[in-house]
């Protein structure tokens, strides 16, 4: 390399690193928008996982619920017996309490996440454009003045 | 490993301007002034301004991930 088209290769090795730029960045772009699908679908097999689990346990609260009143009737009735416990429906009322919170906790996540997700959107958009058709014209420009460098050094090579 | 794509886009953007330095050492004329405004600053203003976008996002998802685990 001639120190007289040092210019001529520095604008090449930008318009390589340039190019190199635009492909590298729209596979981070496709990357990103696919961990947020990712996330999504995650977040949504939790809360289905949790939806049934908490008709589980308000089943099994039911029943309890249920057992608890026919001992009370039967106490009523009867009278108590020794060796009779009251049914204790704290455990199950516990478990469906436990429940939701679990669902509200990812309900709040998938909010935040889509409340993010869209005011991403505009930038992510805005950038997109950037790869898609600012950034091919830069390169155009660029290897458009490194044509006119070379050419004009190839007119003033004979004289030089 | 895989990396985080944010960070992928982040190295990708030093690696561009370490590109540019290497070019303005020896182009520095009107042209590359003229570049510099209509080309470079807006390159750099909207690639910034996405990288932190998509960075603040994919803290939440790693946090969103890690909070309702298990």
């Amino acid at each position: 390399m001639t120190s007289v088209h040092a210019d001529i290769d520095a604008l090449k090795g930008l318009h390589e690193a340039l190019v190199r730029y635009r492909h590298a960045q729209r596979e981070v772009a496709g990357r990103g928008e696919e961990e947020i699908k990712v996330v999504r679908a995650s977040l949504e097999a939790k809360a289905s996982r949790w939806r049934a689990q908490m008709e589980q346990c308000q089943a099994e609260f039911g029943a309890c619920q249920e057992r608890a009143a026919q001992a009370a009737e039967g106490s009523a009735a009867d009278g108590p017996t020794a060796g009779d416990d009251p049914v204790d429906c704290s455990g199950y009322a516990r478990a469906v309490e436990q429940c939701g919170e679990r669902l509200e906790q990812i309900r709040r996540w998938q909010q935040r996440i889509d409340a993010q997700a869209s005011e991403f959107q505009g930038t992510a958009s805005r950038f997109g454009d950037l790869l898609e058709n600012d950034l091919p014209r830069t390169e155009e420009h660029l290897l458009a003045l490194i044509r006119s460098l070379e050419a004009a050094r190839r007119v003033q090579a004979p004289g030089a | 490993m895989v990396t985080r794509p944010d960070r992928d886009g982040d190295q990708q953007l030093r690696l561009l301007d370490d590109a540019w330095d290497k070019a303005a050492q020896h182009w520095h004329d009107g042209m590359s002034r003229q570049f510099e405004g209509g080309h470079w600053t807006p390159l750099l203003r909207e690639s910034r301004g996405y990288l932190e976008g998509l960075h603040k996002l994919m803290d939440m998802l790693e946090a969103a991930e890690r909070d309702t685990e298990g």
